[in-house]
């Protein structure tokens, strides 16, 4: 890495400015009405607290079709952050973006391509994929017994074993290029395209955007062998990797 | 820690898993690496359950424990017990009144920085079993690991687990530091129940935890024989465990040594004609 030379005079900055990739949930606003909002962000927390404690958000404007008011807009952020997510920006195309991004000190950020269909109450979407791509999270060392790793927003890719009573867990894909004798977890928010993939199938428990499958014996056809699992509509299936 | 162009290594004996062998196999390695005319202090660190002691034949001599040299009770050459057999070897009790709680990371700190400012070439720590304060703070200042494992299942898991504690709550693990030094030593082994299929052979464990073995030390009498006189089985001349540990220490020093005891021991003809 290079490194500019140092002035011996100068003071070091207090701040350092730097450019970087993030990946953040959107929230298709659809109805601004708070209570509706909160049932809807509760219901979907329940099913994975920690994943959505103090998650950043983005409120997405782009359906709603009018202009809000600051008020509702006000109502709105306090129903996402009594969910426990905290809104950190807007997403929106409208002239009006500006003096709402004024009012509620939220940035506005470059909007998504829209996506698809109709629900009466917001939707939260899995975090989408920008065109850049979030690199995954590489691990190099095994994965112990009693440890866990939570790759957020990407991949998880361990280069070693995973042993027995640890536990990888992705919102992306999970990859393990060597033995699988944990847990694996892909999809953790939700991403029902995400696949888990191993070199040597021993795993205890495979789920992938909360469908799961516990090993209490490995089928003769998986066992040791490379495998990956990935949901066929609501049924989790498992095959050998060929080739 | 240095002094004069000396280096102190400190090694943790530990495991996990209780009852696999790691007392007996710090009693051995730090009277093997004495034998081999290096400076040596083997610390029992299971506060309120000593063992140490016993195994190193020295339980009648304990006056100041460590525990009473991190509360200034005592100065560390009080504490500090000479081994009988041999003269660059020193044991450093556990209290048996006390309890985990009396340890603490500073006060630890301070006897090891003690130790090695005394010269000291390896200080051993004998780990207590389990995942809590005493074994955490026998590890914490570790250099090198010795990871002490029986080829059965509840052991090779604990023992994963510790590797994993190793590699992340460590004092070299937090700084970067190259993290701890990580060595697995396989005890208890029957090669005869490996043979049948009923015992894990060393090929599976290392399989499981991704780490080669340092030794392997064969399930033997001699071991108990060794605890109840109160004489390490590293000077028991005639036992294979004695020689395992022994080519564990050349290992531990950088020697190339073939694993030996895998097999059983062949009976010779006349052996096996006339029975016995």
């Amino acid at each position: 890495m290079m490194t500019k030379p140092v002035d011996a005079a100068a003071p070091a900055p207090a701040i350092d400015v730097r450019f970087g990739q993030v990946g953040l949930i959107q929230l298709r606003i659809r109805s601004t009405d708070p209570g509706a909002i909160l049932d809807e962000l509760t219901g979907r927390v329940v099913s994975a607290p920690l994943f959505f404690q103090r998650t950043g958000v983005c409120l997405d404007m782009t359906v709603l079709g009018r202009e809000p008011q600051v008020a509702e807009m006000r109502g709105v952020m306090d129903a996402v952050r009594r969910a426990g997510m905290l809104p950190v920006g807007l997403v929106g195309e409208s002239p009006a973006m500006e003096s709402l991004s004024a009012a509620l000190e939220l940035p506005v950020l470059a909007p998504f391509r829209p996506q698809a269909q109709a629900a009466a109450v917001p939707v939260v979407q899995p975090a989408e994929r920008t065109e850049v791509g979030i690199p995954a999270l590489m691990q190099h060392q095994p994965v112990r017994s009693g440890q866990r790793l939570y790759a957020r927003s990407r991949d998880l890719v361990v280069t070693a074993a995973v042993g027995a009573g640890a536990e990888v867990i992705a919102d992306g894909c999970v990859h393990v290029y060597g033995a699988l004798r944990g847990r694996a977890v892909a999809g953790a928010r939700g991403d029902t395209g995400t696949r888990v993939f191993c070199q040597e199938f021993r795993a205890e428990l495979v789920s992938v955007a909360g469908v799961f499958r516990v090993f209490e014996t490995l089928p003769p056809e998986l066992a040791g062998k490379p495998v990956q699992a990935w949901l066929d509509g609501d049924d989790l299936r498992f095959a050998p990797i060929s080739g | 820690m240095m002094m004069e162009g000396n280096l102190t290594e400190i090694i943790v004996v530990t495991s996990g898993k209780g009852g696999v062998g790691k007392t007996t196999t710090s009693a051995s390695v730090a009277c093997g690496l004495a034998r081999r005319g290096k400076r040596v202090a083997v610390i029992d660190f299971d506060i309120g359950l000593r063992n140490l002691d016993l195994i190193m034949g020295c339980e009648r001599r304990v006056v100041y424990d460590f525990v009473n040299v991190i509360q200034g009770d005592c100065t560390l050459k009080q504490a500090l017990i000479r081994d009988k057999r041999l003269e660059t070897l020193h044991v450093l009790a556990a209290s048996q009144t006390r309890d985990k709680d009396a340890l603490t990371p500073e006060g630890v700190k301070k006897v090891l920085d003690e130790l090695a400012a005394e010269g000291f070439d390896y200080i051993v720590c004998d780990s207590p079993a389990g995942i809590e304060k005493g074994a955490h703070l026998a590890m914490y200042y570790a250099d090198r690991a010795v990871v002490v494992v029986n080829p059965e299942v509840s052991s090779v898991r604990d023992s994963d687990r510790i590797l994993g504690l190793l590699a992340s709550k460590t004092q070299r693990a937090e700084q970067g530091n190259g993290g701890v030094k990580e060595h697995l030593l396989l005890t208890r082994y029957n090669p005869k129940r490996v043979a049948s299929g009923e015992m894990m052979s060393v090929g599976d464990v290392k399989e499981i935890l991704g780490l080669d073995v340092i030794g392997v030390v064969p399930e033997s009498p001699d071991v108990l024989a060794a605890s109840n006189a109160g004489v390490p089985v590293i000077f028991n001349d005639e036992s294979d465990a004695s020689r395992a540990y022994d080519d564990a220490v050349g290992r531990l020093l950088g020697e190339e040594l073939p694993l030996r005891f895998l097999e059983e021991p062949k009976r010779g003809f006349f052996a096996r004609m006339f029975g016995g």
